[in-house]
């Protein structure tokens, strides 16, 4: 009976408790939940669905990456023209086009000397034509003689190049999103833009040489997304990095990265990239410079069929990796052709004559791209072609005339009207 | 009035006769157009007689599909069908013809369905090929879209004991792998589970080839063996003879298709070996490795080659091999690049057949693997000296072994013994060797002027030689030459493949250090392959050293048998 008695005291306790619990409890969640809604979300981000797939998220809303990579060099001039403070103003004809096109990202491999001018481009774009503006960072690559990652000067110079470039840029509403470096990490294996430090030098190992190198620049860049990030929470930053290459060594020394931005020239797509990226390093994939050059190498002439052919299905192929798509690997947040304009310095950059001329010479060989692969020496990729409008010696309001190639149209319906080869195409949305 | 006219005509008629050459153009021309209209009609008359002979054969085709009682009465006249519009690429008019049949009988649909991805697929490949672009990027989408569809249906449609099915998996996958899609590596799993599925439930073993034979010629090695070993197994499950199964292998071998010539001739091995007496099984085997073995003309497969060999010393020792058969294991060794077997088996030569033709050939190979790829310059030395220390005149080898010492000689600053070396050489080989003799007065004028070894050469002694570039293995370079056994004056053309780490857009200039005996030719450092001829008989040793930006990629060595 005591024990009923007490029993029944202890229940009422119980259930004065039991009433009052639920109600702080909902109380505390109306507070966290106001206290989450008062903290912003990031104005740009990336949020990971199930199963590592990735959806890059801008304003609150889905945003697939319809870019070009744009360095608007008229004829004549190289790369070290100011393009930015032309008072022929070249991103206002382009703007209009890409809009006209579908185009809703533009990528500047790194911002102009002026802040000011580079802002009004910025601003420009994003005002006017919606366009939103990927800027990127060499992260030194081109410095002479060569990048000396391991080098605590070289270090800092670049860093405060970086952080600087971040603090003028972070507040502008057109900003997507920062790259840190291109194809940097080539420089790791040793064959491009080699570098060293005394350590790797008594290194007899080759290949122990090349995972020093790796192992110093991730981790060095890692040391700059951190940095970017508690300056800037408000954008991604990439890991600019040519083909998957080292990213073994960025998934031990760059887990802060927020995605990769990754150089693919594979040809008519992109093979098994999404899912080995996904082994490697899972984290979103931008495909930040890939397309076809339009001449023809072995038959000596413009061909802009072959390449609509290859950027058409290069395309292709990221749509059927994005979020919504369930067929694919769902790791990759669109892409950045390369390129809007031709450049017609490329070939003989040293030579002012030559960039007069659009230089039919190939540079480089790639077999992949196999119209024109029987070309002499197998060299068929032509730098000063890539341009998916062309650029004509005719001045229009001091600029060069801008002629759209076959590929500008195709892209164009591509994106209107994105068919993909499997069951869930009507899924993918625009 | 009309009198008047008359009279003008006559006039005009008779004006007319006036000129007998135009008269006789006239009339030319009238041939020439009457020869013409004839010929139009013609030309017009059997083009009709033959669309009207497709025509009625279409037509004759669908009769014979519609009233088919079973499946398998439907493959022929369907394959016929698509045969017939194919070879005038008539693509989307045998996508119609297809629609039509399928809705006269509904239950063509699997054949329709495949026939019609099939055709879409064509299609899509000849628009690419002919770049006929207009089509491509009009119709691409929608041709694509009913290709997957159709192919899905068929596979939907049809049960795994129907070759239907397998065909349809096959035409999915390689759409993907031509895409180069997200959805291959699936399809190809599909397409290899339909295939073997299939052979388990049906005796027929063509969708088998059909499929190994696709996966061939797209590069899926692995797979396509892995079909063709099912195919030949099915092949030695039937009432087929020993003979009639080497007969196909041989056959295959004939056609380029090692792979399939291998497995079946496995198959045939296997079954012969138990119930062969060893004198009788022996031939077979020495056939065979003969077949396989290194040749510049025709195909084989030195790996298999080797294979077989072995299995000959399994199982009678290497006793049973005559001069010939021995010298061909190394060579074939030699020519695989497995050098250090190679190597072996040149001995295993030398001491069973000491006064063999080849033998001072031998000897001067061993010597040369010892000392450039084993880095045994002692052995190699030992060798080259054998060579030198016959009695007589010296055979080429040993004049080119008089070369290589003072090679080694120059490199190790023993410039005295180089000397010697060198104008040992040119008196043993005036008048016989120009080619050597050229290189050996090169390297002597070296030594007079005091100048050091010509730049690659050198690099390639260092590279070879030294302890601290043992990590360069060969490996990084594929240096080929095409023959390996030439006449004299007989052009013979070089080239290297190198492997070096990715650089994107950004090419790496290589330099390409050629050294050694190049022949009439002295390539450039930018040439990474050339042709030349050579004047001297003997073994030719070709050097390479192929150098990047940041430093040497590797070397390499190829050995060329000059008659």
């Amino acid at each position: 009976m005591r024990l009923s008695t007490s029993n029944t005291l202890h229940q009422g306790r119980f259930s004065r408790q039991s009433r009052t619990v639920p109600f702080l409890g909902i109380i505390l969640c109306i507070l966290f939940l106001l206290g989450m809604a008062s903290r912003p979300k990031p104005k740009v981000y990336i949020k990971k669905l199930r199963h590592s797939r990735y959806q890059l998220i801008v304003d609150r809303k889905p945003y697939i990456v319809k870019g070009v990579c744009y360095n608007p060099i008229p004829i004549g001039q190289n790369h070290e023209y100011d393009w930015w403070s032309s008072p022929d103003k070249p991103w206002i004809v382009d703007g209009k086009l890409m809009q006209e096109m579908g185009v809703n990202t533009i990528r500047i491999y790194q911002a102009g000397e002026n802040p000011e001018a580079v802002k009004k481009v910025i601003r420009d774009m994003y005002e006017l034509y919606g366009i939103r503006t990927i800027l990127g960072h060499w992260l030194g690559f081109w410095e002479y003689p060569c990048p000396f990652y391991g080098d605590k000067i070289f270090q800092d110079k670049i860093k405060k190049e970086v952080l600087e470039m971040v603090e003028l840029y972070k507040d502008e509403p057109g900003l997507l999103l920062w790259i840190l470096g291109n194809e940097n990490n080539y420089s790791c294996l040793g064959m491009v833009n080699k570098w060293s430090t005394p350590e790797i030098d008594n290194e007899p190992d080759p290949q122990k040489q090349k995972a020093m190198r790796a192992r110093i620049y991730y981790s060095y860049v890692n040391g700059l997304v951190a940095q970017i990030h508690k300056i800037d929470p408000n954008h991604p930053v990439a890991l600019g990095n040519g083909e998957l290459i080292g990213l073994e060594f960025a998934r031990e020394f760059a887990p802060d990265v927020d995605l990769v931005a990754c150089i693919i020239y594979r040809g008519r797509t992109f093979g098994s990239l999404f899912r080995s990226l996904k082994a490697t390093f899972d984290k979103p994939v931008l495909l930040s410079e890939f397309g076809a050059d339009a001449y023809d190498a072995y038959l000596k002439k413009e061909d802009q069929n072959m390449q609509a052919f290859f950027l058409e299905s290069q395309w292709r192929q990221i749509y059927e990796n994005l979020a919504d798509n369930k067929e694919g690997e769902g790791n990759c947040l669109g892409g950045t052709t390369f390129e809007w304009t031709d450049e017609w310095w490329k070939h003989d950059e040293n030579n002012p004559e030559s960039w007069k001329v659009h230089d039919t010479e190939s540079n480089w060989s790639n077999g992949s791209y196999y119209f024109d692969i029987k070309a002499d020496g197998n060299k068929n990729m032509n730098e000063e072609w890539f341009g998916i409008v062309a650029l004509s010696e005719e001045l229009e309001n001091g600029l060069n005339k801008r002629i759209p190639r076959k590929a500008y149209y195709v892209i164009k319906e591509f994106w209107k009207n994105p068919s993909l080869d499997n069951k869930s195409k009507n899924k993918v949305k625009k | 009035m009309i009198k008047s006219q008359i009279t003008n005509y006559k006039s005009q008629t008779n004006s007319n006769t006036k000129s007998p050459k135009f008269q006789t153009d006239a009339f030319l021309l009238v041939i020439v157009i009457s020869v013409l209209y004839i010929v139009c009609n013609l030309v017009l008359g059997i083009c009709n007689f033959c669309y009207a002979q497709d025509s009625d054969k279409s037509a004759a085709l669908s009769k014979q599909i519609i009233g088919a009682k079973s499946n398998a009465e439907l493959y022929a006249p369907f394959e016929e069908l698509k045969d017939s519009y194919f070879k005038d690429n008539k693509y989307t008019e045998f996508v119609e013809s297809l629609r039509a049949l399928s809705q006269q009988k509904k239950a063509l649909e699997p054949f329709t369905d495949y026939y019609i991805a099939l055709s879409r697929y064509q299609q899509l490949k000849y628009l690419e090929e002919t770049q006929g672009w207009d089509e491509y990027f009009s119709q691409g989408n929608t041709y694509r879209d009913e290709l997957t569809k159709a192919a899905q249906n068929a596979i939907d449609a049809t049960t795994i004991n129907e070759p239907l099915n397998p065909y349809a998996r096959l035409i999915l996958w390689q759409f993907h792998k031509d895409q180069q899609d997200a959805f291959a590596e699936q399809a190809l799993t599909d397409l290899m589970n339909s295939v073997m599925e299939y052979s388990k439930v049906s005796a027929d073993t063509k969708p088998i080839k059909e499929a190994a034979d696709k996966l061939l010629s797209y590069g899926e090695k692995g797979k396509s063996k892995e079909l063709y070993r099912i195919y030949a197994e099915k092949l030695a499950a039937s009432d087929i003879k020993d003979d009639s199964l080497a007969a196909i292998a041989s056959g295959f071998y004939k056609e380029g298709n090692l792979d399939l010539a291998e497995s079946i001739y496995n198959i045939y091995l296997d079954r012969i070996t138990a119930s062969t007496p060893r004198e009788k099984l022996l031939p077979v085997l020495t056939d065979i490795a003969r077949e396989f073995s290194y040749k510049d003309q025709g195909p084989s497969d030195p790996v298999y080659a080797e294979k077989i060999f072995k299995k000959i010393e399994e199982l009678a020792g290497k006793k049973v091999f005559d001069q010939e058969l021995m010298y061909l294991r190394a060579f074939n060794l030699e020519k695989a690049k497995e050098y250090q077997k190679a190597k072996d088996a040149y001995i295993d030569f030398l001491l069973a057949f000491p006064a063999a033709t080849h033998s001072d050939e031998a000897v001067f190979k061993v010597g040369i693997i010892n000392t450039y790829i084993l880095k045994d310059k002692k052995e190699g030395r030992n060798y080259f000296k054998e060579l030198i220390s016959k009695t007589g005149t010296l055979r080429p080898w040993g004049i080119s072994a008089l070369y290589q010492l003072g090679l080694l000689s120059q490199w190790e600053d023993d410039l005295t013994a180089a000397n010697d070396y060198y104008n040992r050489l040119i008196k043993e080989a005036a008048g016989k060797y120009p080619q050597m003799l050229a290189r050996a007065s090169e390297r002597l004028k070296e030594i007079e002027e005091g100048k050091p070894m010509e730049y690659g050469l050198k690099t390639f002694l260092d590279v070879s030689l030294k302890e601290e570039y043992s990590a360069l293995d060969m490996s990084k370079i594929d240096l080929r030459t095409r023959p390996y056994q030439a006449n004299k004056e007989q052009a013979v053309n070089i080239s290297s493949a190198v492997y070096a780490a990715p650089t994107g857009c950004m090419e790496v200039q290589l330099q390409y250090l050629w050294s050694g005996d190049l022949g009439s030719k002295k390539p450039s450092n930018d040439q990474s392959a050339f042709a030349t001829v050579y004047t001297d008989t003997g073994t030719q040793v070709i050097n390479l050293v192929v150098v990047s930006p940041s430093g040497i990629i590797d070397r390499s060595l190829d050995l060329v048998d000059t008659y």
